[in-house]
């Protein structure tokens, strides 16, 4: 690793723990995990006929199996090889037609509350003699306990998941809630499909060789049924986006199994391919047409917010929350070839300290006695997918599978079944995260304590915003909560011409300011008591802040000296690192890092220098920034100015040093405060880690290539990361260095070694399995859309800073198309699928993410679209936000509320009724309601024109009839008001991370209301950009062109 | 004749600078590709370097240019040019903070700059060899002729 710096001790790990993970591994023993869920192919007594179902009217013959749920929580160790392996049980006899799967989704109480044992109707679904059977870890003692996994079984009988080897059962129909709305309206015209077209043909066959006909039209609605006249109870399951096209085109009719996995699969398998999983779009138009024939309201939206994936939850149920780990796919290609036809980006995006909710806290593990269980060659830590063998002396890696001793304090018996008989009092051998304490080996100097450094801008522009009392006052506060007492640090520059420091000491009563002005040679006047402990300066720290505002209040010093004084602020953190805050009000125009007023020449948008507006002007900032990384000091920006402020160059100090860039344009402290308040707070608050670095270790084959985000890479897979907290997250891009993997499972383990604010050294370890496929169908169906669109997000930004904004946005669409287009050439040809459009379920939100991306502010337009500054703050801002946190911003939420408001009585649950996101689209907005824009930034309330008036009176009291502008929007002594002020309190309770300051707009009120809220309707074409429509149009045609 | 011969001597030898300059580039950047070296480090390393190449490279340019070499000059100042452009665009300078990013661009570079020197090398050292030789049939022919 080598990253010492001479004279002092850098940074904790070298070799050891952190040590590359040499890729020399062997394939997975065949005892893996995968081998286990493949186990998982045994189901539990199937309950009797649903006769429940309420439309599947013909369903009754489908038999117990509604397969659609299967036990999860097969421990790894299932298969371990002393125990026979029960895969047989699931090849059942063709007696009863299993394998089928029902949209669950819609009907729940089909698989509710099961009589414990029920008797299976014929087909044994589970082999009792044997003496040995397993009892898998939650599967205990007797199958009846199926009753456990059948709690939730809409949940888990939407999961098309199977493991890989299991796949050749899959009938993987990725049945996904359908709208409602949509539903209700399709299920007619859909009845009219005529259905026996040429590509159905084939289907035929496959279905005469299935005895339960009618199963299909159970099962999936879009499939046009055997029989000539269609099935009354025809259902339109997925894909239901389409009016009756003019042809009409069923489809859905695949049977991948039967391509896929020949004869790896019993005949039925052939059904199972039926229960498709893309969904389609009809687009009438002829080319050259302006109407699109698309009918709007029929395209998916993602109104109920981002879903995480959770399709793999049963078979690798160990695996971390996807709120730490996102992969794009969860079936990782096994080809160079395949991949190569994968065009989205293959990758992650992880969050390794996003917030668990309660009674989800990652356990901390203190290995006192025996020291962090690692492996010796590949240096991954134990985890659930590792097994124990030779009666438990011995455990296997499972990304090297390396056979390690077991130390003997850890050492624990095996049970018949192959598992360690402590499993349940070891977290880190069930729980996919786990946070171990790491020992002395860990450090190479003693934990650094929390530390908060303030470096303020008091020139005049900052002393008339009001920027200064507001983070006086603001840091003030937060003394109290800053993590880490009593070791916590803190330290304050003020700076203008001139660079000021104070002196803390705990004996002095005042702080006392001492003034450099040479800011050519900056020194630092005093040794030590720039830096104090909080505990024991409290009275001091409170004295200076205090006194803070007042000090500068005559201030008419117009000049900045950031550089300078950053420098200043390095050379006092840099014996311990820690958390650097800059306030700036202004453009720094003295000493080193100086900038210049850039981007008033309009000649240079639009061609080849445009992009270097959006890069830092000066390399003083970049170096600065790793020279603070080297050090452990993470910097946050926070900007405020009504005037050019060159973010580009600034933000360059907080992205390389992993920090965070918060940009208030034309800041005054009476409607801004209390934006910069609430998220100044909750920067200083919120629980960081610090003197990190992050490694992602993945199994033989493949590799991480790029990484994406705010950090700095400290060699070629290793992150540092001076100071991260949960909000922030990290891209990373995967590439395969062999042509084929031969492994079933490949295994991720992120690892994050820190320094809690508590003063303790920590690894927080993430594990995630996925499997290996060699059907790029299944990749698609695995396919997790937020994380894809987070990645193509940080991709586009990054080009924007090298290219035109012009080829960044056409980048995300050309992969879009080529995505499409791959997934159609493997669908489209044989089912007939003509002039429709077809996408992958997983995928159905991906082109209108896309279509959002391009109009975001980071990418959107020209110059004139969105203010330089504006452009770059969003930039970092999204190279750092977590996924649901980018979806909400790519496609807020609009809600409407003056319903709400006036019914009279507010119950809690109706809370949950009104949040009903409505498309963003200017149709939705009706001129006589009140709606709530939320991007998770900021709201904006929209008054209808014909609103009635009592309702604005109540809400804005007096200020109702003045300029909008001009209105604060507080909270007023009425019911309706404070009704309102519930809901907003709601939405930001929701997410903490930032605040959303109030904007109030009137119908018709321009620019105002063009600015606020028309620009931001994805949907809508604006300014020379496509709606939806159109953008789905025009992807359709270029998906057609050499398709 | 023995002037020429310092001549291209004294090319040879700035030819080893420019090699042995490059090659310890080189060398850097496969270091910190297997994580032997701090990324700080290692473009201290190649950056303290850049300059010393450039300000050489192009002395050899206009050593070529001045001594009438124009076969050679023309071989030599696509590259001063490009190194020029490098340095006026101030992207000369490798990165810390994206050195990994552009790592193996600027492999790639670098070795396409070790075949250029390696292929002055060879020219300069058959000229050296070509005039040590001459030189001293020379003298023996001047032996000869003054008979």
């Amino acid at each position: 690793m080598g990253t010492e710096n001479p004279g002092r001790p850098n940074f904790p790990l070298t070799g050891s723990p952190f040590a590359a993970a040499p890729p020399t591994t062997t394939p997975f023993s065949a005892s893996g995990p995968v081998v286990g869920s493949e186990a998982s192919g045994f189901r539990p007594p199937a309950q009797p006929p649903q006769n429940a179902m309420p439309s599947v009217s013909s369903g009754p013959v489908v038999g117990p199996q509604a397969s659609g749920y299967r036990p999860n929580n097969l421990p790894a160790r299932f298969n371990d090889p002393p125990v026979i392996s029960p895969p047989t049980a699931y090849v059942p006899p063709i007696g009863g037609p299993p394998f089928q799967r029902y949209p669950t989704p819609h009907f729940p109480s089909a698989h509710q509350a099961p009589p414990p044992r029920a008797p299976p109707i014929g087909q044994p679904p589970f082999q009792p003699p044997v003496g040995q059977v397993p009892s898998p870890a939650s599967f205990h003692p007797q199958p009846q306990v199926h009753s456990v996994p059948m709690g939730s079984p809409p949940s888990r009988a939407n999961d098309p998941q199977l493991p890989s080897d299991s796949s050749s059962f899959g009938s993987r129909a990725n049945f996904q809630p359908p709208f409602s709305s949509v539903d209700s309206s399709y299920s007619a015209s859909r009845a009219n499909l005529q259905p026996p077209l040429p590509g159905y043909a084939k289907q035929a066959n496959v279905v005469s060789q299935a005895p339960p006909m009618a199963l299909f039209q159970a099962q999936q609605g879009s499939y046009a049924a055997p029989t000539p006249t269609p099935p009354p109870t025809f259902h339109p399951q997925q894909g239901g986006f389409a009016q009756p096209p003019p042809i009409a085109a069923p489809f859905g009719l695949h049977s991948r199994d039967q391509i896929q996995h020949p004869g790896s699969a019993p005949p039925i398998g052939g059904i199972q391919g039926l229960a498709e999983d893309f969904g389609s779009l009809s687009i009438g138009s002829v080319p050259g047409t302006i109407d699109s024939g698309l009918d709007p309201k029929a395209l998916p939206r993602p109104l109920d917010g981002d879903v995480e994936p959770n399709s793999l939850g049963e078979a690798y149920s160990m695996n971390c929350n996807p709120r730490y780990l996102r992969l794009t796919t969860s079936a990782i290609p096994s080809s160079q070839s395949l991949l190569s036809r994968w065009h989205c980006p293959l990758g992650a995006v992880v969050c390794p300290l996003a917030e668990a909710p309660d009674g989800e806290e990652v356990p901390v593990i203190n290995f006192v006695s025996t020291g962090i269980i690692r492996c010796r060659r590949c240096r991954t830590y134990v985890n659930p997918y590792v097994t124990f063998t030779d009666s438990g002396r011995k455990w296997r890696c499972n990304i090297c599978a390396l056979l390690n001793d077991v130390p003997g304090d850890y050492f624990a018996q095996l049970d018949a079944t192959g598992r360690r008989v402590d499993l349940n009092q070891r977290p880190e051998l069930i729980k996919g995260s786990v946070d171990f304490v790491a020992p002395t080996e860990y450090m190479v100097r003693p934990p650094m304590p929390p530390l908060y450094f303030f470096l303020i801008d008091v020139s005049v522009s900052a002393v008339r915003s009001g920027m200064i009392e507001v983070v006086a006052q603001t840091i003030k506060s937060c003394l109290d909560e800053l993590p880490g007492f009593p070791r916590t640090q803190v330290g304050f520059i003020t700076f203008d011409s001139t660079i000021h420091f104070y002196n803390m000491k705990s004996s002095l009563t005042q702080p006392q300011m001492m003034v450099v002005s040479d800011l050519d040679d900056i020194f630092v006047p005093l040794p030590d008591d720039l830096l104090v402990n909080l505990s024991e300066s409290r009275p001091v720290v409170e004295a200076f802040l205090d006194s803070l505002p007042s000090m500068f209040q005559d201030n008419m010093n117009m000049e900045s000296a950031l550089g300078p004084a950053v420098k200043a602020a390095f050379m006092v953190m840099s014996q311990l690192g820690g958390k650097l805050l800059i306030f700036q009000n202004t453009m720094p125009s003295l000493g080193v890092g100086r900038l210049k007023l850039r981007g008033d020449d309009l000649r240079v948008y639009g061609t080849d220098k445009e992009h270097a507006l959006r890069t830092p002007e000066d390399p003083f900032y970049k170096n600065m920034a790793a020279e603070c990384t080297k050090y452990q000091i993470g910097v946050n920006v926070y900007a405020f100015s009504d005037k050019y402020i060159d973010i580009a160059s600034l933000g360059a100090l907080a992205k390389y040093s992993g920090g965070q860039v918060y940009y208030y344009p034309s800041f005054q402290s009476a409607s801004h405060g209390e934006k910069l308040r609430h998220e100044l707070a909750r920067d200083l608050t919120r629980e960081t880690a610090w003197e990190a670095v992050m490694r992602i270790r993945c199994g033989k084959g493949i590799r991480f290539t790029s990484y994406h985000g705010n950090f700095m890479l400290r060699s070629t897979d290793l992150l540092a990361l001076p100071a991260v907290d949960c909000d922030k997250a990290y891209g990373a891009q995967l590439s395969l260095e062999e042509t084929l993997l031969t492994s079933q499972t490949v295994y991720f383990q992120v690892a994050l070694l820190y320094t809690a604010s508590c003063g303790e050294r920590r690894i927080r370890v993430h594990t995630a399995a996925v499997p290996v496929v060699t059907d790029l169908g299944e990749m698609y169906r695995q396919a997790d859309t937020g994380a894809i669109v987070s990645l193509f997000a940080r991709l586009a930004i990054e080009k924007s800073l090298s290219h035109k904004l012009e080829d960044a946005r056409s980048s995300v669409q050309l992969r879009i198309v080529k995505a499409l287009r791959e997934f159609r050439n493997l669908y489209a040809v044989q089912h007939r699928l003509g002039g429709r459009m077809i996408y992958p379920e997983s995928l159905k939100l991906l082109p209108l993410y896309g279509l959002a991306l391009s109009k975001s502010a980071a990418l959107r337009g020209g110059y004139a679209d969105v203010q330089l500054d504006d452009r770059c703050a969003a930039g970092f801002t999204m190279m750092a936000l977590p996924v649901k946190k980018l979806l909400k911003l790519l496609y807020p939420s609009l809600i409407r509320v003056d319903e709400y408001l006036l019914k009279p009585s507010a119950q809690t649950d109706e809370f949950k009724n009104i949040m009903k996101r409505l498309p963003l689209t200017a149709e939705s907005l009706d001129s006589r309601g009140l709606y709530v824009y939320d991007d998770g930034f900021r709201f904006v309330v929209w008054f209808g024109r014909m609103l009635s008036p009592d309702l604005a009176m109540n809400l804005l009291g007096q200020d109702a009839a003045a300029e909008f502008s001009k209105v604060s929007f507080g909270k007023h002594d009425t019911e309706m008001s404070r009704k309102l002020m519930g809901v907003l309190r709601k939405l930001r309770e929701s997410d903490p991370s930032y605040y959303q300051l109030c904007n109030l707009v009137r119908q018709g009120e321009q620019p105002r209301e063009g600015f606020f809220l028309l620009t931001n309707f994805v949907e809508d074409q604006i300014g020379g950009t496509s709606g939806y429509s159109e953008w789905m149009v025009q992807i359709h045609r270029q998906v057609q062109q050499n398709a | 004749m023995i002037l020429n011969l310092i001549f291209w001597i004294l090319c040879l030898l700035i030819n080893f600078g420019l090699l042995a300059i490059v090659f310890y580039a080189l060398l850097c950047l496969t270091d910190l590709e297997v994580d032997q070296m701090d990324p700080f480090v290692a473009t201290a390393n190649i950056n303290r370097w850049i300059l010393p190449e450039f300000a050489l490279q192009a002395v050899l340019s206009l050593l070529l240019l001045l001594t009438g070499h124009w076969i050679l000059f023309l071989l030599a100042v696509p590259l001063t040019c490009y190194h020029a452009v490098l340095f006026i665009r101030r992207q000369h300078l490798i990165d810390v903070t994206e050195v990994f990013r552009n790592l193996n661009t600027d492999k790639k570079r670098r070795m396409i700059k070790l075949g250029v020197y390696m292929i002055f090398f060879t020219i300069f050292i058959f000229r050296v060899v070509l005039f040590a030789v001459n030189h001293i049939l020379n003298d023996d022919d001047d032996d000869i002729d003054s008979f």
